[in-house]
């Protein structure tokens, strides 16, 4: 009722971009004139592929927060930390900021990029009510804050290279840091894979319909 | 119109590839959480007295080093005696935890036995954990301590059993010579009458665990204090606290079995043991349990056990191992307690000790039995009876033993004063056997109770028994001869061995006596010495009051005997030689004890003329010469000094040594030597000496080099068969009367300028001289003893006439004038005496014997005229 245009969609036209080059190509050429690329409108097996890969991380979460994720060896002393009880030493330790930022990093973070993934793929298939706004702020900051939850592993990855003094003082990464680091790559891949047309489509829609 | 191609449709794929993904991590994460779940752990509560040194999540579980659990709750118990430790162990560990299995906490430990637990010091504390056998268990009490090692398989394991514990302790060490080789690892009582001990021997020492091996206690000190001293023995230091073990072998013993079972003994004695035998006596009044079986004062058995029997009661005694030997049928055994008469207390030791049991060895197989005597059996061997002399007595006591090589060979029966109260006298009985130890030459030294040895290297302080302060000892020095002594002979008691060797090596010594005008600085134990090494040394020194001179007594090494030749001279060593002369300058210093002490010289003449051997001469170059010593008495006024020369004829025959003023301060006294070459000639009774000084006159000096070197003593040889050492000098020239002279008196009134050596003169040459003059016995005149040369002699006979022609005859007349005679220059000077002859000299006018002439005062002028012609004598 307002300006179609300004809703109006390649795919409506017959075009699409391509991926890779981002060339403006039809949808019956089925591939890119200039890459070769496989063009499509819309990928709706993408959701299937974040789906799987949304499951591994959220899988992988729970042994990356169950088991220790780094070793420190302090005088022959052998301690195995999980992400949550070195947050939990660091509380102890009054370091309440770092103990925060860790916290974010670590666990919250991963948590709300499952969920919020989680969501918006549900939001794609079954059109939740959520309206355009929300949707639109929640993925910008799911695709911003994704990054920093590599900070962990940053640390660790640090701390195992500096301290190294065999059985004074030893810090090393233990299983769970793999899984962690698996956790984050998953989301990312999870966020990147996910054809971003397909909640556009959907929000165009429920804005139609709104 | 083109055909459309009917679109292929191809079926969409169910599950994308990537689904595999999330099935992956599923198993993955499935199968981690079934390992974790199946590796959690096992928890296990002990229950430990205290949590002292125990931490939650830090104290760690280990075996064998190994890490197998962690503490990870501590909770005191619900009695509140002590506290529940929970402990969270390796699902591996499972096998470990059974009804046996122990805990106990391991902390750092440094004990005297050990230090245990070195490990967690840097570790910290951790329980350690023992596995054992039976069910399965999840609760446990905690050991007190770590249980000792359970011996494996290597190693040996014995039993051993002791009716009390002692000191022993789990842990105690076994040594064998002082090596821990083992462990006490556990007891327990045995039948409520003895103690039944496991102990481990380590596998490299299982060997020494011999089939009869002896083990004894070793625990603490073993302090044996008796009037022979204290004896303290310990094995280690740990032992004295920890307590222990000690064993001997048999090294030709059978090995050891597994478990075999073995005794403790209370000590060594009683372990290694020795022959046992049993005493049997009336009454048990003087001996106890343990009283000692001497023999010789040495013991070498004891009393194990008394007790009642039916024949009285009856001692069980054992010989020690080293003299089971000795045990024989015909032994003999008698009580010998401190014996108290009126010599004395013999074995004062005893009163305190008790009595002791002697023994007498014998023959024959041992006996399970012997008699045990009231008092000593007769002796078959009467002991070896000597005795002994000594100046002083050092604190010898009767009954102080006699001993060789610290070992007793006897004891001395008496002590009493020589007869003449000179000295001491000692009865000493050796033992028969040890008779032929005693050699001629053998001595005595007293043993001293404490001898400190003081020097650079260290202090080393010896000390003896008690007796040996108490009662005193001697000491048997043997003798090198191999004669031995008889019964009741006389020996020699010496302070010490330095004496003892100085009185032998004096008694070994050749005595010599010199004789010495005075004490020559040397005093007894001035040392002798022939080329700078000493042979002997002074012994004594004695002024002897009617010679008034010193007798020197030297003793010369036996070895050096073959240096007392006739040939031999000693000198008295000065302390500083300096011969100074144009060569150079010659210092000798002698050795310097000889130099403090004063020393005397022995030397060996090339001639072999004898000598005085015993002189003692002032110096080498005297005695080298063979000086023979003579002393000369001059007047006080003499200007002698020490060192002028003796000369005859100019040449050198003796030496002034000192001259000395005598008391009546008229005379001096000159000792002197003359050369041993000279000396005959110049020791005969009318030898005469006389002085030689400078005389300056108007004729001349005579003895000039005597203005230099000083006056001399010249001397003229005797004829006399006496011979004399002390001759009265003269100051002047004796008449010096040749024999083959012809020999005139002249008389005249007075000596006017008439000396001796003034010229008797003959057509102006000197055909003689004067030779002596003197006053005659009435006073009234001088008569002057001439001498004609022999070539002379025949220029002068009874016709002859002499007159005095010295100085200037001036005879002024008033008449005649001046007239002024005057002989030669020298006769102006020294007078002279002119002589003419008036018939030729025939057989019938000849001179005799000292024939007188008047001395005119001037020639009548014929006489001047007078010429015979005279022959000399065919």
């Amino acid at each position: 009722m307002n300006d179609t245009h300004s809703n109006s969609q390649g795919q409506a036209a017959g075009i699409t971009c391509c991926p890779t080059c981002a060339k403006l190509c039809r949808i019956e050429d089925n591939y890119c004139q200039r890459c070769g690329q496989h063009v499509q409108s819309r990928d709706y097996a993408s959701i299937q592929k974040s789906w799987a890969l949304l499951i591994t991380a959220a899988v992988l979460l729970v042994p990356a927060n169950l088991y220790p994720i780094t070793v420190m060896t302090s005088q022959g002393q052998v301690r195995r930390d999980t992400i949550f009880s070195g947050i939990n030493h660091l509380i102890h330790l009054d370091l309440w900021p770092i103990a925060i930022i860790l916290f974010t990093a670590s666990i919250l973070v991963p948590m709300l990029k499952i969920i919020g993934l989680a969501t918006y793929l549900l939001a794609i298939s079954y059109r939740l009510p959520i309206s355009k706004k929300t949707l639109m702020t929640g993925f910008h900051i799911i695709e911003w804050i994704g990054r920093w939850s590599m900070l962990d592993l940053f640390v660790i990855s640090i701390t195992a290279a500096l301290v190294n003094m065999g059985q004074i003082f030893d810090a090393k990464p233990a299983p769970a840091a793999t899984a962690f680091a698996l956790v984050v790559l998953l989301t990312q891949l999870a966020a990147k894979v996910l054809d971003t047309r397909l909640l556009w489509d959907r929000l165009e829609a429920k804005n139609d319909k709104n | 119109m083109t055909k459309i191609e009917t679109p292929k449709v191809v079926k969409k794929k169910l599950f994308s590839p990537i689904w595999l993904l999330p099935i992956i991590a599923l198993a993955l994460g499935a199968w981690l959480g079934v390992k974790s779940i199946r590796e959690s752990g096992i928890d296990v509560r002990i229950h430990f007295p205290s949590a002292t040194g125990i931490d939650v999540g830090k104290t760690l579980v280990r075996y064998q080093g190994l890490t197998v659990g962690k503490v990870v709750d501590i909770s005191i118990d619900d009695a509140l005696q002590g506290v529940n430790v929970d402990l969270l162990m390796d699902y591996r560990s499972t096998p470990f935890l059974k009804d046996n299995t122990k805990f106990w906490l391991v902390t750092p430990k440094a004990s005297i036995t050990g230090v245990e637990g070195l490990d967690a010091l840097f570790s910290g504390n951790y329980i350690a954990i023992q596995p054992g056998d039976g069910n399965d268990r999840n609760e446990f009490i905690a050991e007190d301590q770590a249980p000792p090692v359970a011996p494996g398989s290597d190693g040996l394991m014995v039993q051993l059993s002791s009716p009390t514990l002692g000191s022993l302790d789990i842990g105690s060490q076994i040594f064998y010579r002082q090596i821990p080789v083992g462990k006490i690892f556990s007891y327990r009582l045995v039948n409520d009458s003895s103690i039944l001990f496991n102990a481990y021997i380590q596998k490299q020492y299982t060997h020494l665990v011999k089939q009869n091996s002896q083990f004894w206690n070793v625990s603490g000190l073993a302090v044996d204090a008796s009037l022979s001293g204290i004896k303290v023995k310990t094995e280690s230091l740990s032992a004295i606290l920890a307590g222990g073990v000690s064993f001997s072998s048999d090294p030709n013993g059978l090995q050891a079995e597994p478990n075999q079972h073995y005794t403790i003994f209370d000590n060594k004695d009683a372990a290694i043991g020795g022959v046992g035998f049993s005493l049997l006596a009336s009454n048990a009044d003087a001996i106890q349990t343990g009283a000692s079986i001497v023999f010789r004062g040495i013991e070498i058995g004891r009393v194990t056990h008394t007790h009642l029997s039916d024949a009285g009661v009856q001692f069980d005694a054992t010989f020690d191992t080293d003299y089971a030997h000795l045990l024989s049928g015909t032994a003999q055994f008698w009580v010998e307690g401190a014996g108290i008469s009126t010599k004395g207390i013999k074995h004062a030791a005893r009163l305190l000790t008790g009595s002791v049991i002697n023994f007498m060895p014998g023959t024959g197989e041992p006996l399970a039995q012997y008699p045990l005597l009231d008092s000593a059996p007769p002796l078959h061997n009467q002991p070896f009876a000597l005795t002994l002399t000594a100046n002083e007595n050092p604190g010898i006591n009767i009954g102080a033993q006699v001993r060789f090589k610290q070992l007793p060979i006897g004891s001395v029966s008496a002590v009493r004063f020589k007869q003449d109260y000179s000295g001491v006298e000692y009865s000493i009985d050796i033992w028969p056997e040890y008779q032929r130890l005693i050699s001629s030459g053998s001595y005595f030294i007293p043993e001293s109770a404490l001898a400190i040895d003081a020097s650079i290297d260290g202090i080393t302080v010896k000390t003896r028994d008690l007796d040996t302060l108490t009662q005193g000892a001697i000491s048997l020095i043997q003798g090198k001869s191999l004669t031995l002594v008889k019964e009741h002979s006389t020996l020699a008691l010496f302070s010490s061995q330095k004496q003892a060797k100085e009185a032998i090596s004096q008694a070994a010594q050749r005595r010599i006596t010199l004789l010495s005008p005075d004490g020559a600085d040397l005093s007894v134990t001035s040392p002798l010495y022939f080329k700078k090494m000493q042979i002997g040394q002074v012994l004594d020194v004695a002024w002897q009051p009617q010679s008034n001179n010193f007798a020197i007594t030297l003793g010369i090494d036996k070895q050096f005997d073959s240096l007392l030749t006739p040939k031999t001279v000693f000198w008295r060593n000065s302390a500083l030689t300096v011969d100074a002369s144009l060569r150079g300058v010659n210092v000798e210093v002698a050795p310097l004890s000889g130099a403090i002490k004063g020393s005397v010289s022995l030397g060996l003449l090339d001639s072999d003329n004898a000598v005085n051997r015993q002189h003692l001469y002032g110096s080498k170059a005297l005695a080298l010469a063979k000086a023979t010593p003579i002393t000369l008495s001059f007047p006080a006024t003499t200007k002698l000094a020490a060192k002028a020369a003796i000369r005859y004829l100019g040449h050198q025959v003796g030496e002034i040594e000192q001259v000395k003023l005598n008391d009546d301060l008229s005379t001096v006294n000159v000792d002197a030597y003359l050369y041993g070459d000279y000396a005959k000639a110049f020791t005969r009774q009318d030898a005469q000496y006389f002085l030689v000084d400078a005389q300056i006159s108007l004729s001349g000096i005579q003895a000039a080099e005597t203005l230099l070197t000083g006056p001399y003593v010249a001397v003229l040889p005797g004829n006399s068969q006496h011979l004399s050492q002390h001759f009265i000098g003269l100051t002047d020239n004796p008449v010096q009367l040749d024999d083959g002279s012809l020999q005139v008196t002249l008389i005249d009134s007075s000596l006017g300028s008439i000396r001796i050596g003034s010229p008797i003169i003959f057509r102006g040459i000197k055909i003689g001289e004067i030779a002596h003059y003197q006053l005659s016995n009435n006073g009234t005149e001088v008569n002057m003893r001439a001498q004609i040369d022999t070539r002379y002699q025949h220029l002068v006979n009874q016709s002859s006439q002499f007159w005095d022609m010295s100085g200037i005859k001036i005879d002024v007349g008033l008449f005649s004038g001046a007239q002024i005679e005057t002989g030669s220059l020298e006769t102006i000077l020294t007078g002279g005496i002119g002589v003419a002859t008036q018939a030729v000299t025939s057989s019938a006018n000849r001179l005799g014997s000292n024939q007188a002439f008047i001395l005119h005062d001037k020639p009548q002028t014929d006489w001047l005229d007078w010429a015979p012609n005279q022959q000399p004598n065919p």
